[in-house]
């Protein structure tokens, strides 16, 4: 434990180090993925773990974004008090949908959760005071003087996002490692062997619902601050098509994958871009690339990788000294 | 009063619409056990070889011809050179039950990069094969027009189509047999795999039909088609996913009840008109309204 | 035991490989940003595929044609002018990834021509324009809010106002249509309620008002608006909206045998879009519209006349509508503003000659440009124009009565301002 621990530190050294050094598209690039790699383990915690798809995982940033934008605008709290909201906000909403999820299997749980990703943003444009299309400015302030006149606001949102990632990353993967990490991979492996140990299959489902929303939550709450901004479009379909994406390419049960699917997340529309200029600047490949590179991606991977490539790989080093 | 008519009457038409994309939809899963998110690209897909067919000929039944054909050999492409290569890879692992719904997804994803590659995203439109004036009432018009009938009478010959393949021939049966019981079916001597292939591409071809139709009074993109898919699956639910019949009412229900929600609340709240429908079916009655007691499976 | 410590590695490795591949090389920061001594590159972001698409997406091609125009013939003091459009969708978030795109990695000079408000204020404040003093040269939005240059100091507004269109409107609907049942559709978001706002200050008021979310648009949410219309006996009605939602209201009323006079907003009249997205141009047919620009088809304007030549030339197949006409306008306004601020540029160069000297600048609409040291706003006023059958705009009553006007609770007043005259060749010469 104090080893994880001197392990995170070191990681947040390095990582603040390295954001010293690259320039500000970059570290606003970092911000991202620190946001997508919280999003991420949400889902594999859910997915990877209890064994429940959801693809509405969007929905639920949703929820977290709104929930830190209305206190931190209108109680005006400090910002850690904005994340925390976004925390329970989304936790709580979880739980409820989580009541009605443990009931539903494979593709119910998918669909039902589809068309959560699509209807609730539109909630947004219903009610004034969630600011409609538009959507509500997040707004965390300068970064605090003392740190310069170089110190660039996206900076300021790499240091929190990154902070963030961290913590989350840290309880993520206690909670893994402990009893309910085991039990939710014995429900999804033997649903019914875990009953007859005694596990409440449908409440330790619920727990794990809860908890990553909760995760999802603040994730959302990160990306509302990386574009200043909440709005039903942020939260839109194709993000949490993405997310899925960078589960599957992450390994799906893998915690430390995620730090990897978030940067192919990053990664791709760059590769995306620089391939489109090389080819021709048509706006259609400029807008479509990304996506067929993506889609071919996730077929690849479901396909010949269904685990991760990272399970592959370790296949194969095991394989390899036996011969 | 007649607001409520007007409404219903709307509703019946787009209602119609949703019907073949829940029959399709339910036509896969009967026969694979996967709901197929890729079958709105497919229609959009057939929609848009139908597209061009339609605005080049001037005649739109002609591109609904092509994209019935061109859905049902996507449809069949999709099973053939897609499932049953991922059936053979993915069947282990934590991801085992994720891996058919994102493949679908990855299918969904790929099918449109490559139409807006082809078509990019600008706004299509086909001209509609009758006119959209309403209709006069009294001294009023109607929303209500004659593309709206017109939509209603091709869902009711598909519809009848499907019953009488479904009930009177020798593939329905084979069809209906390998869904329900594959493996004494095959013993019974039916070719499952090549039936569950002809299943695929008959549900193309549906989404086909609803592609177009959908398109005939509105806009064809990439994205066009995610709301039809979406309250293609409610609808299915609110059936069953098992029951064709079922997914026809469910969607006939679903069409007439959000109309009604578009028209006496408001636009934004159509969705999550629609969503709450199916929490509410899936809490109360889990299997559907057309349920006979058989547990549900998967 | 030994699978912790390999799972801390891939912890690790996988952290550090991850960052580390975020590497890039230092860029050298001498001259100004974009600059070189044969270029300056511009960016633009704009909706090119998506709902609002329609239309929108030719205002990028069309200025990168007049560019063309100017490059061939001597550039800017011989910088060639390159425009980087990028697609935002009309999104708020997207608009946000495309800024920092333009500004971070494609280190653009200056942004020319963003396109929408919520996208703008979403993109102002989080890419902190205003801080990086990245010039935003004639904002493709009405919002009167970015009139405000203590909040928006590097910014400058093009169009005339939504609450000044409203308040020519409102004076318009006194004049001409007083004692009707007014019926208006707007645009959910500041657009609309900008105009709102304006009405209800100059004291009309609508017996029914129908308001509807960007995005939503389509044949079936419009049947919802023409029943509300209908159903409240509207007699005139008010168009606040983009022209993907005139097409379903107008195809859709068409229909239902629904025919009011209809008053549509000068952001959602364009006749060609309007065909392209399958309504016939007939529906306009009597339309009344206020008007900033003449009308694309009107050959014996001068600009036009030059913008159509140039259209022809450098943006080959393209119809010429409002859209081009605007694109066209807005690149020569850059160039002018390019040149004001001389041979050494400098964003806080262009800053200043806008202010100094942008209320001189030649433009196509008929107004006058309200640039000074205290105001950011561009244009000023509208006059009313009726639609023919072909979707051209004929001034109301045969000439054009321009009107005046602020954002504020200034007066509505009958202008008689002459718009400067085209550059010749339209190749400005300003310095």
């Amino acid at each position: 434990m104090r080893k994880k621990i001197a392990l995170f530190i070191l990681l947040g050294w390095v990582l603040l180090i390295i954001g010293d050094r690259v320039d500000e598209l970059r570290v606003y690039q970092g911000a991202q993925m620190a946001m997508y790699t919280i999003a991420l383990a949400s889902i594999v915690l859910l997915t990877g773990y209890s064994g429940q798809v959801s693809l509405g995982n969007g929905a639920m940033m949703a929820v977290g974004g709104y929930g830190a934008a209305l206190t931190l605008n209108n109680l005006g709290s400090p910002i850690w008090f904005a994340f925390l909201m976004a925390v329970v906000c989304a936790a709580l909403f979880g739980a409820l949908l989580g009541t009605a999820a443990a009931r539903l299997s494979g593709p119910y749980l998918a669909g039902t959760t589809l068309a959560l990703a699509v209807g609730l943003p539109a909630i947004a444009n219903q009610f004034k005071f969630l600011g409609g299309e538009p959507g509500l400015l997040f707004d965390v302030g300068f970064p605090p003087e003392r740190f310069g006149e170089e110190f660039t606001q996206y900076k300021w949102f790499f240091w929190i996002s990154t902070f963030i990632a961290l913590i989350a990353l840290f309880m993520t993967s206690n909670i893994l490692s402990s009893r309910f990490g085991r039990t939710w991979r014995g429900i999804r492996g033997h649903s019914l062997a875990a009953e007859l140990c005694g596990v409440h299959s449908s409440r330790m489902k619920i727990l794990a619902f809860t908890v990553s929303s909760a995760l999802a939550g603040l994730a959302g709450a990160v990306l509302a601050m990386n574009i200043s901004l909440v709005a039903p479009g942020a939260y839109a379909l194709s993000l949490s098509f993405a997310l899925v994406t960078g589960a599957v390419l992450a390994g799906i049960s893998s915690l430390p994958g995620v730090v990897f699917g978030a940067f192919i997340l990053v990664a791709i529309p760059e590769i995306a871009d620089a391939l489109a200029g090389r080819l021709g600047d048509a706006d259609k490949l400029n807008h479509y690339l990304p996506g067929l590179i993506v889609s071919i991606l996730l077929i690849l991977s479901v396909i010949y990788a269904p685990n991760g490539p990272g399970e592959n790989l370790r296949k194969h080093l095991r394989k390899k000294p036996a011969r | 009063m007649q607001k409520v008519i007007e409404t219903l009457l709307i509703g019946l038409s787009t209602g119609s619409i949703y019907a073949l994309m829940s029959i399709a939809l339910v036509l896969v899963w009967r026969s694979t056990r996967v709901v197929n998110f890729a079958q709105a690209g497919q229609a959009m897909l057939s929609t848009y070889i139908g597209f061009e067919i339609a605005s080049r000929s001037e005649i739109f039944w002609l591109g609904l011809v092509f994209a019935i054909a061109a859905g049902a050999l996507v449809g069949a492409g999709v099973d053939y050179f897609f499932m049953r290569v991922l059936f053979k890879h993915a069947t282990s692992g934590p991801a085992a039950v994720v891996a058919p719904v994102i493949a679908t997804l990855g299918l969904l994803g790929l099918i449109r990069s490559i139409v807006g590659l082809t078509w990019g995203g600008e706004f299509r439109s086909i001209k509609a094969p009758a006119s959209t004036d309403g209709f006069t009432v009294g001294d009023g018009t109607i929303p209500f027009s004659t593309l709206d009938v017109l939509i209603i009478a091709t869902v009711s010959i598909i519809l009848i189509a499907l019953a009488l393949l479904f009930q009177r021939t020798n593939l329905g049966l084979a069809l209906r047999a390998s869904a329900y019981a594959p493996e004494i079916a095959q013993l019974a001597g039916i070719r499952t795999a090549r039936t569950r292939t002809i299943g695929w591409s008959i549900a193309g071809g549906v989404g086909g039909v609803a592609g177009m139709l959908v398109t005939s009074n509105n806009f064809l993109s990439p994205y066009s088609l995610d709301l039809l898919l979406v309250f293609g699956f409610i609808a299915a639910v609110i059936g069953g996913l098992e029951s064709m019949a079922g997914s026809v009412i469910g969607a006939l229900v679903l069409g007439i009840g959000l109309t009604f929600i578009l028209n006496y609340v408001g636009t934004s709240l159509v969705f999550i008109g629609g969503f709450s429908v199916l929490i509410l079916v899936l809490l109360i009655k889990p299997d559907g309204i057309m349920a006979k007691g058989k547990a549900r499976r998967a | 035991m030994i699978r912790k410590t390999r799972r801390k590695r891939t912890w690790f490795a996988a952290a550090v490989i991850a960052s580390g591949s975020l590497f890039a090389t230092a860029l050298p920061a001498n001259a100004e940003t974009g600059v070189s001594a044969t270029q300056i590159k511009l960016g633009i972001t704009l909706p090119l595929t998506g709902a609002a698409s329609p239309g929108y997406n030719k205002i990028g091609n069309a200025m990168n044609a007049y560019f063309k125009y100017v490059n061939d013939n001597g550039g800017v003091y011989g910088r060639k002018v390159t425009l980087i459009q990028k697609d935002d969708m009309y999104t708020p978030q997207l608009a946000i990834a495309k800024t920092n795109e333009l500004i971070l990695k494609d280190k653009v000079f200056a942004l020319v021509g963003p396109l929408g408000t919520a996208n703008f204020t979403a993109t102002h404040k989080s890419v902190n324009l205003a801080k990086r003093g990245v010039p935003s040269l004639f904002l493709n939005t009405g919002f009167s809010g970015f009139a405000n240059k203590k909040n928006y100091p590097t910014s400058f507004m093009i169009l005339p106002s939504y609450a000044m269109e409203a308040k020519v409107v409102a004076q318009f609907l006194k004049e001409s249509h007083a004692g009707k049942k007014l019926g208006l559709v707007y645009q959910n978001d500041e657009f609309g309620i900008d105009a709102l706002g304006a009405f209800t200050a100059a004291g009309v008021k609508f017996d029914v008002s129908v308001p509807y979310t960007s995005g939503s648009q389509s044949a079936a949410t419009a049947q919802t608006w023409v029943s509300q219309l209908a159903a409240g006996g509207a007699q005139v009605v008010v168009f606040f909206g983009v022209t993907s939602a005139t097409a379903p209201l107008l195809a859709v009323a068409a229909g239902a045998k629904y025919a009011p006079q209809w008053i549509l907003g000068s952001v959602g009249a364009d006749p060609l879009t309007l065909q392209a997205l399958g309504v016939p141009v007939a529906v306009l047919n009597g339309a009344q519209t206020p008007a900033g620009n003449p009308s694309p088809n009107d050959t014996s304007d001068e600009y036009v006349k030059q913008f159509q030549e140039i259209n022809t030339k450098y943006n080959t197949g393209v119809a010429f509508d409002d859209y081009v006409l605007q694109g066209m306008n807005l690149g020569l306004m850059t160039v002018q503003a390019l040149r004001a601020a001389g041979q050494n540029l400098t964003r806080r160069g262009l800053i200043r000659a806008m202010e100094t000297k942008g209320s001189t600048f030649a433009s196509v609409a008929y107004s006058p440009l309200g640039y000074s040291k205290t105001s950011n706003v561009g244009h000023t006023g509208y006059f009313m124009a009726v639609m023919g059958p072909t979707g051209d705009r004929k001034p109301l009553g045969g000439s054009v009565t321009l009107y005046t006007t602020d954002s504020g609770s200034g007066p509505v007043v009958k202008s008689t301002f002459k718009r400067p005259a085209m550059p010749a060749k339209g190749l400005p010469t300003n310095s």
